[in-house]
Parts: C-alpha cells; sequence; structure tokens
C-alpha cells in the first residue's frame, strides 16, 4: 500500500520536476543548467520494489525523451530507444545497489543522482556527436557536464527527506510484501 | 501474486517494445500531449517565477520614485512633441511604402506571446511560450523580436508552444551578409552557448567586425527575408569554405517576450 501511494506521488512528481528544472535560472558557470528528474528518477529506483521501478524508469524515459524530441525532415533525431535503454539499465544497476545495502540510503541517492545525471548528460553529448558528427570536447563542454553532476548530490537529500517524510518506508516501518528481486 | 507479476512484466516489456517502433509523427503528438500536461505547471510556474523577479526591481525609495516621476514627466512631454512631428512623417512613409509594394513584402501579422521557461536540456536550446493551437500558432512559425530572428516553433499545444531558438545546433537560417554577396547557413554549435556559426560563406569573404547578418529568404523555408540575424564577431576561413562567429541580434539568453510570424499582413 505505501508503496502504491510513493509511487502515485512519484508519477505526479514526474511532469512538475520537468516544469521546475526549466523554471530554475542557468548555472553560470559554462551556462550550465540544474537537473531534477534525474535525481527524482534516482530515489524512485532506490524506494520503489522492481517491477513499479522498471515502470517507472519507462515514464522516466518517455518524459525525457519526448522533452528533448526534435524532428528532422520527418525523422526524431534522438528517438525513444535510446532514453528507455538508459532509464531501465540504471534502474536495474540502482535496485541491485539498494539489495547490496539492504533498503534505501541517503549518501546512496545523494551519489547515485551524481552519476545518472553524469551519464544522461554524457550519454546525450556522446550520442549527438554520433548523429551529428565531430566531438567538440572542451572545457566548456566538460563543465555542462559536470557542474549540474555536482549540483545533484546538493538538491538530492532535501528530496529524498521531504519525500520519505511524506510516505515512511524505514524498514522498521512493518513488513514489505514479498517482491520480485535479484536476490536468490 | 506470482502470475500478477509475470503479466505486469509482460506488459512491461510490450510497452517498451512499442514505445521504441513509434514513428516520427505518433512522436510529434505526443510531445504535443506532453506539453498539454506540462502546461498549466509551466504557465504558473512562469506567473510566480515573474512575480518573484519582480520583486526586487519595483522595491523603491520615495526619492528614488519622485525622481523616476520627474523622468517620466519630462519624457513624456519630449516624446508627445516629438510624436506630433512624425505623425505627418508617418503619412508620407506609408504612401512611399505602399508605392515601392514593400509593405507587403516585410509586413507580418504577429502574435505576442511571453516566455513561460527555458528549457533545462543541456545540449539543446529551447524556450515555451504562452501561446499556442487555440491562439493560431501551428509548428514551424518564425518567432521575432523588436531586434531580430529569434527561432520557430516546433512543438504546439493549446495553449503552450515550444521554440527552439537559432542558437540551437538544429535550427538552420539562410542568410546574407550586408553589404555584401555573402550568403551562407547559420546555426548553433554544440561548444558554444549562445553564438552563432555561419558557414558555406566564400573563403576570401571579407568579413569585418559589427556586420550586419539578415535572413536570407529562400524559397519553401521558414524564414521571410530581412530579419536581421546578428553582427559578425569574427571571421576565419577553413579548409574549403569561410565561416563567421555571430552576436544575434536579439539577447536569447534574456527573452521575455517575442512575437510569432503567422504570415503576411
Amino acid at each position: 500500500m505505501r508503496h502504491t501511494l510513493l509511487f502515485v506521488i512519484l508519477i505526479l512528481l514526474l511532469p512538475v520536476s520537468v516544469a521546475m528544472q526549466d523554471l530554475l535560472p542557468v548555472i553560470p558557470v559554462a551556462q550550465a543548467r540544474i537537473q531534477i528528474l534525474p535525481v527524482l528518477f534516482c530515489f524512485a529506483m532506490l524506494a520503489l520494489p522492481l517491477l513499479p521501478a522498471l515502470f517507472f524508469a519507462l515514464a522516466t524515459a518517455l518524459v525525457q525523451g519526448l522533452v528533448l524530441l526534435q524532428i528532422q525532415a520527418g525523422q526524431s533525431e534522438l528517438g525513444l530507444t535510446l532514453p528507455i535503454v538508459f532509464f531501465i539499465a540504471w534502474a536495474i544497476v540502482l535496485q541491485m545497489s539498494s539489495e547490496a545495502t539492504h533498503g534505501m540510503r541517503w549518501e546512496l541517492h545523494a551519489f547515485g543522482s551524481a552519476l545518472v545525471t553524469l551519464t544522461l548528460l554524457g550519454g546525450e553529448f556522446l550520442v549527438l556527436c554520433i548523429k551529428r558528427g565531430g566531438f567538440p570536447l572542451d572545457m566548456s563542454v566538460g563543465l555542462r557536464i559536470i557542474v549540474p553532476a555536482l549540483v545533484a548530490p546538493f538538491i538530492a537529500p532535501a528530496l529524498y527527506f521531504m519525500l520519505r517524510a511524506l510516505v515512511p518506508l524505514s524498514p522498521d516501518a512493518g513488513p514489505v510484501a514479498a517482491q520480485p528481486s535479484f536476490k536468490r | 501474486m506470482k502470475k500478477l507479476q509475470i503479466a505486469s512484466l509482460a506488459i512491461l516489456v510490450v510497452a517498451v517494445v512499442s514505445f521504441c517502433l513509434l514513428e516520427a509523427g505518433t512522436l510529434s503528438s505526443l510531445q504535443s500531449g506532453l506539453l498539454a500536461i506540462l502546461s498549466p505547471i509551466t504557465r504558473s510556474g512562469g506567473a510566480v517565477k515573474k512575480s518573484i523577479s519582480g520583486i526586487g526591481k519595483d522595491l523603491m525609495t520615495l526619492e528614488q520614485l519622485q525622481k523616476e516621476y520627474d523622468r517620466i514627466l519630462a519624457e513624456n512631454r519630449r516624446l508627445r512633441a516629438e510624436n506630433s512631428g512624425l505623425r505627418d512623417l508617418q503619412t508620407d512613409n506609408d504612401h512611399l511604402r505602399q508605392v515601392l509594394g514593400y509593405l507587403e513584402r516585410s509586413a507580418f501579422r504577429l502574435i505576442p506571446a511571453a516566455v513561460l521557461a527555458h528549457d533545462a536540456g543541456t545540449w539543446w536550446s529551447m524556450i515555451k511560450i504562452n501561446r499556442g493551437s487555440k491562439d493560431g500558432i501551428a509548428v514551424d512559425m518564425p518567432v521575432i523580436t523588436d531586434r531580430g530572428l529569434v527561432g520557430k516553433t516546433t512543438a504546439v499545444s493549446s495553449e503552450v508552444s515550444e521554440v527552439v531558438l537559432i542558437s540551437d545546433e538544429n535550427c538552420k537560417v539562410a542568410a546574407k551578409v550586408e553589404g555584401t554577396k555573402e550568403q551562407g547557413i547559420s546555426g548553433g554549435a554544440r561548444d558554444t552557448a549562445g553564438e552563432l556559426h555561419l558557414t558555406f560563406l566564400s573563403k576570401l569573404a571579407d568579413l569585418q567586425p559589427g556586420q550586419k547578418v539578415y535572413t536570407a529568404g529562400v524559397s519553401g523555408g521558414i524564414f521571410p527575408s530581412g530579419l536581421a540575424l546578428g553582427t559578425v564577431k569574427s571571421f576565419h576561413a577553413r579548409e574549403l569554405d569561410g565561416e563567421a562567429i555571430l552576436e544575434p541580434s536579439a539577447d536569447l539568453g534574456d527573452l521575455e517576450e517575442v512575437y510569432v510570424v503567422t504570415g503576411a499582413k
């Protein structure tokens, strides 16, 4: 029941996080932008059981893919396949990490948020380089990838403790129903 | 319970495969749907942001207010005097424009729009505006300010539209350089935020910093000719062509109000 409530809250927060990150001002360093979506995604992956987490990863991929969609000569530049593969791969990794640490921890969420943001922006850059040609990696491009990843761990604890206050998910909050798991 | 989990997993797999196989047209419709979902949040968020950023601006002491009032009063008197003199000139100007047929070529039907948000995508330059299909906006309409070209609409919902800026790598504009026969293609770049790169110029083009660049208005294109695009900052010859770096005419980082060109008058 708690997980269903959390899933619904997180799904509702998905469009809110996209709208919020659009409204936030640019970080003066290299015109980098603050990313909230990867932070929310990371929390969901650590807090939800495997199946809801995979559905949430799919929803995140759809939102991210559609937000960045650009149609060029009747073809979509990125499509949805790459975001889906990216977010589902991270969903599996984060689920395994959550099991390895016997439940979610705020440090893991902060660290995971930084890694997801870093790989998301780096991955987008690489895909664009392959699709459009050229590899203009310089200090400015590097900062636009690294700075949002460095900011993410500072946003993560605020979201973590706010959502934990809304939906208590600590191990002592009661038994959790059996869920699919990576454990044998 | 196990059956339910297997069924959920099967649904997930089917959903993933279906979304991966979607065509560009369907994706575009889905994007408009997402824009419609985001629209109330973006609109209310944009209004809150505007009011918050306005708080600091509007706070003044009584002395400052008095000074501002005196300045505005003096400016009002000067403008009224100027305006009466300009009325005659306006009549002459209208007559001459009609004679030259210029009015038909360069006057546009414009829809004013407020900028709600700048997209957070790192490698894309896009903004959201508070006008949509119910205001007569469609995909691929040019967006301008009083200072020059801003971009074009790419996704439209009923109340909100997305505009790709000319500083985006994917927004290509045919352009010509003032006072020369040089024409090229302008667009943004991944490694520079805000600057435009005008490519396919002649290697021998003698471009000087400060020269104005305008849209060339190719047939079948989106952008009409003669819209200010930017100013030349530098020029260098490459292996096969020349490239100029441009400063956009409109301040793309600080857009608040724009106009969507819906057609000619």
